[in-house]
């Protein structure tokens, strides 16, 4: 009997792969280099001519580096009543925080063909998004690929389940840098003041170790009185 | 063990806990930095206080103009000819009727206490204690020799139409004429000019 | 100068405090690692709140415009960024702090006679301390905050009868609203450090009324020779250059995490912050901040609404009542028995268990843990007075033996 059950067990193990409707995709991990301020400037423009007329970055108002390549309060999308598809398009000021930069890098990379949808596509990362095409015109557009056979243990990037039907104004390895610039912009528009808390952060490290070393040989010959008792 | 071992223990302990003690200071001096900087006016106080460009156009003969600017009125006056030619007449009657004191920049230390004799710019809060004074160009509105100016109704200062305070009144100095600049005929930017920006 | 410090010194017991408390004040030669957790805890104390009254001058404690706030103190207040991480860091190594220090007290049974008092008015502190950090979180409005509080308050409603009245009462509003935000503003601005404070220094005057336990579990009033205890040490100088050597290791730690992680992978500052409070979406998992997760766990562990919360409330009741708990003629884990040591060792477990599982998602194996780790948890105190009064125990020396 308990054999039996040990089989069926074993059978039903693959099941749980099919468990869910959705497929379950690992997060690419995005190549940003937060000190690389030309890609981030690079990442601020891009935004400035393709996202800014849908989406605001309202916390960045006063920085001087997305003002200067372009992404300036007076033209962002503020206060805008009504949106086609409902939802409002969210404010993507701390969206690196909220959700990680591999997650906004791989949802960027995620977009297909779907009829089904009001706006003709679907995302991968994020199921029935709201958000329409914007990224196929540089892309290109993309279609789910045929089922492949699921490894038990393997996790599945965006690059296994869709596949580039048609491709857009860019290569892919342009899209790659153009998205990796944009992601990298919006982890500097998340926590801008970051590459100086880093540099502080060395600074005050330093000092502290010099500190230790006196604070250290001072403890040591007060306790002398301790320990010759 | 022996006493020349304590007066060496004495004379090492000394000297470390002074080290300790000054770099320990510096620590505490360089904490205290964040805690003061934070004081100083944010990003956004200093968009807010940033110079601002405005437009006169419309500013009509004889008018006023009040724009507030860092949380003060700043006044665009447009003079008539008539207006300017009362002012050398009241020199004698003002305090500081060459504009000896340091309330202007230098291109409005003259009779007009401006750049273009028409256009006064200045800063309408009075010298005495911070009142905004009221626009009283007509003659004789104040008393019968009152040529035009204007009135702070706290405590009764007076200035001519340059701001050039009256003798005899509360308020010590002319009013302040603030740095600035015409970028275009229509246009002057108020807390900048060709030696840099501020009040 | 002289002259000057001897009108200052006439007229104020500054000289009798510096040696009646420092100087003159005497403490176990034996301290160790575990010894350094209560100057820590003081450090952090001031450091949140001069930290804190910092931010209170650019927070806006209204809901429209509370979570914009905490954005215009980290990008255009000059080192705000620093300042409110200094905040966040530091309320979380509060907490690191906190534990450890009352651990120490729990190994070494310094929560036994005659030190029963001090054990209270620590556990006392320890509760505000929970109620502080709380309503703290609650502040920067974002999805965690605003979801924490409505569950935790929602914890009123379990009481039978009056339970939802009180639960209105203490939000102010129907559900947790920006009325309920700006009198947890008052609470965690003025109230509660007030009453830290106070505590605290109770807390400190209990503690020099009987003198401090040590490692060895040992009376060092108990051998005294010309009046000081002769396994004794003057606090001044030994142990504030003691403490000044830790407090720098401290802020190595402290500074390590707050210039390089201070979001310490979501722990301390957790992603669905970054997202304004919305009350018509509830994220996908809430979870309390991890210093209170050993509670959240036991909470969510029992099925019943009522029964989890009056066990939560258990738990931590258990830890006030643990002076009377403990029937050992021994104070230290030392010279404890056997049992005694594997009562501890499993209460950790159980403790460090119940933390991870309060942060985690539900699941039928989880919960199965949780309910394993709870029973444990409870067993530790309520078996107590058993293990503790028939256990063999080692033979506890006469002196220190450090």
């Amino acid at each position: 009997m308990k054999r039996y059950l040990l089989i069926l067990l074993f059978l039903l193990l693959p099941c749980a792969v099919f468990a869910e409707e959705e497929v379950k995709i690992a997060l690419t991990p995005a190549p940003i280099d937060a000190s690389d301020i030309a890609s981030i400037k690079r990442g601020a423009q891009f935004f400035a001519a393709n996202c800014m007329s849908c989406h605001t970055l309202v916390y960045m108002r006063y920085n001087k580096l997305a003002q200067e390549a372009g992404v300036t309060y007076e033209k962002m999308p503020v206060n805008i009543k009504s949106w086609p598809y409902g939802v409002s398009p969210p404010d993507l000021s701390l969206e690196a925080d909220a959700k990680g930069v591999d997650w906004i890098y791989t949802y960027l990379h995620s977009f297909y063909q779907d009829a089904s949808r009001p706006s003709g596509v679907n995302n991968l990362v994020f199921p029935n998004t709201a958000m329409p095409g914007i990224i196929t015109t540089f892309q290109g557009t993309q279609v789910k690929a045929e089922k492949l056979p699921t490894a038990l243990f393997h996790k599945q990037q965006w690059f296994d389940l869709v596949v580039l039907e048609k491709q857009g104004t860019m290569t892919p390895d342009k899209f790659d840098q153009t998205v990796t610039d944009v992601v990298n912009f919006l982890a500097y528009a998340a926590h801008p003041y970051e590459s100086s808390q880093k540099s502080l952060g060395w600074w005050v490290l330093g000092f502290l170790v010099i500190l230790f070393v006196l604070a250290f040989y001072l403890k040591k010959e007060y306790w002398k009185d301790v320990k010759r008792k | 063990m022996t006493t020349k071992d304590e007066v060496i223990d004495k004379e090492r302990r000394c000297f470390i806990r002074r080290a300790t003690a000054a770099v320990g200071g510096v620590g505490i001096v360089a904490a205290s930095v964040p805690f003061i900087s934070y004081w100083m006016p944010s990003a956004d106080t200093e968009a807010a206080s940033a110079p601002i460009k405005i437009d006169i156009s419309t500013v009509q003969a004889g008018q006023q103009l009040t724009v507030p600017w860092r949380g003060q009125p700043i006044w665009f006056i447009r003079r008539t000819p008539e207006m300017l030619d009362t002012l050398p007449l009241l020199n004698s009657t003002l305090r500081d009727p060459n504009s000896d004191e340091p309330q202007q920049p230098s291109y409005a230390r003259n009779i007009h206490r401006s750049i273009k004799p028409e256009m006064l710019v200045a800063i309408g809060i009075c010298t005495h204690l911070g009142c905004v004074p009221t626009y009283r160009p007509d003659k004789g509105s104040i008393s019968p020799a009152w040529l035009g100016g204007f009135y702070c109704p706290c405590h009764g200062s007076m200035y001519d139409l340059a701001g050039r305070v009256y003798s005899g009144v509360p308020a010590p100095l002319n009013l302040r004429i603030p740095r600035h600049m015409y970028v275009s005929e229509t246009e002057i930017m108020i807390g900048q000019d060709s030696e840099g920006e501020g009040e | 100068m002289q002259r000057l410090l001897a009108w200052f010194y006439a007229r104020y017991p500054w000289q009798e405090f510096m040696n009646n408390h420092l100087s003159g004040y005497y403490a176990p030669r034996n301290f160790n690692f575990w010894y350094y957790f209560g100057s820590f805890s003081l450090l952090v104390l001031v450091s949140q709140i001069f930290t804190g009254i910092w931010l209170t001058m650019e927070y806006i404690p209204v809901s429209d415009g509370a979570f914009a706030s905490v954005q215009h103190i980290m990008r255009d207040v000059r080192f705000g960024w620093l300042i409110r991480f200094m905040h966040t860091t530091g309320a979380s190594a509060f907490f690191v702090v906190v534990y450890l220090h009352m651990y120490r007290g729990l190994i070494y049974g310094s929560y036994q006679k005659p030190r029963e008092l001090l054990w209270l008015v620590g556990m006392l502190i320890y509760l505000v301390l929970l109620l502080e950090a709380f309503t703290g979180y609650v502040l920067p409005w974002g999805q965690m905050s605003f979801w924490a509080a409505e569950v935790i308050t929602s914890f009123a409603s379990a009481i039978p009868y009056i339970g939802k009245g009180i639960m209105v009462w203490l939000r102010g509003d129907y559900s947790v609203s920006g009325v309920t935000l700006h009198r947890f503003f008052a609470l965690h601005v003025i109230f509660f450090p007030l009453l830290i404070v106070g505590i605290v220094f109770v807390h400190l005057v209990s503690l020099h009324k009987v003198g401090s336990n040590n490692p060895d579990g040992i009376e060092i009033k108990d051998h005294k020779k010309d009046g000081i205890p002769v396994d004794g040490i003057p606090f001044h100088p030994y142990y504030t250059v003691k403490d000044i050597l830790g407090i720098v290791v401290f802020l190595f730690v402290f500074c390590t995490i707050l210039f390089f992680a201070p979001k310490f992978g979501g722990l301390f500052l957790e992603p669905e912050n970054y997202i304004p409070a919305n009350p018509l979406q509830t994220p996908e998992h809430i979870t309390p901040a991890w210093y209170m997760t050993p509670f959240y766990a036991i909470l969510r562990a029992i099925p019943n609404k009522l029964l989890g919360v009056i066990a939560m409330a258990a738990a931590i009741a258990m830890m006030f009542i643990l002076p009377w708990l403990d029937r050992s003629k021994v104070r230290s884990i030392r010279y404890k028995g056997t049992r005694s040591k594997i009562a501890i060792t499993a209460f950790t477990i159980c403790f460090i268990g119940l933390g991870y599982l309060g942060h985690e998602p539900v699941s039928p194996l989880y919960t199965f843990l949780a309910r394993l780790f709870t029973a444990g948890y409870f067993a530790f105190f309520i078996f107590m007075p058993f293990y503790t009064a028939t256990e063999k125990t080692h033979p506890v020396p006469e002196r220190l033996t450090e």
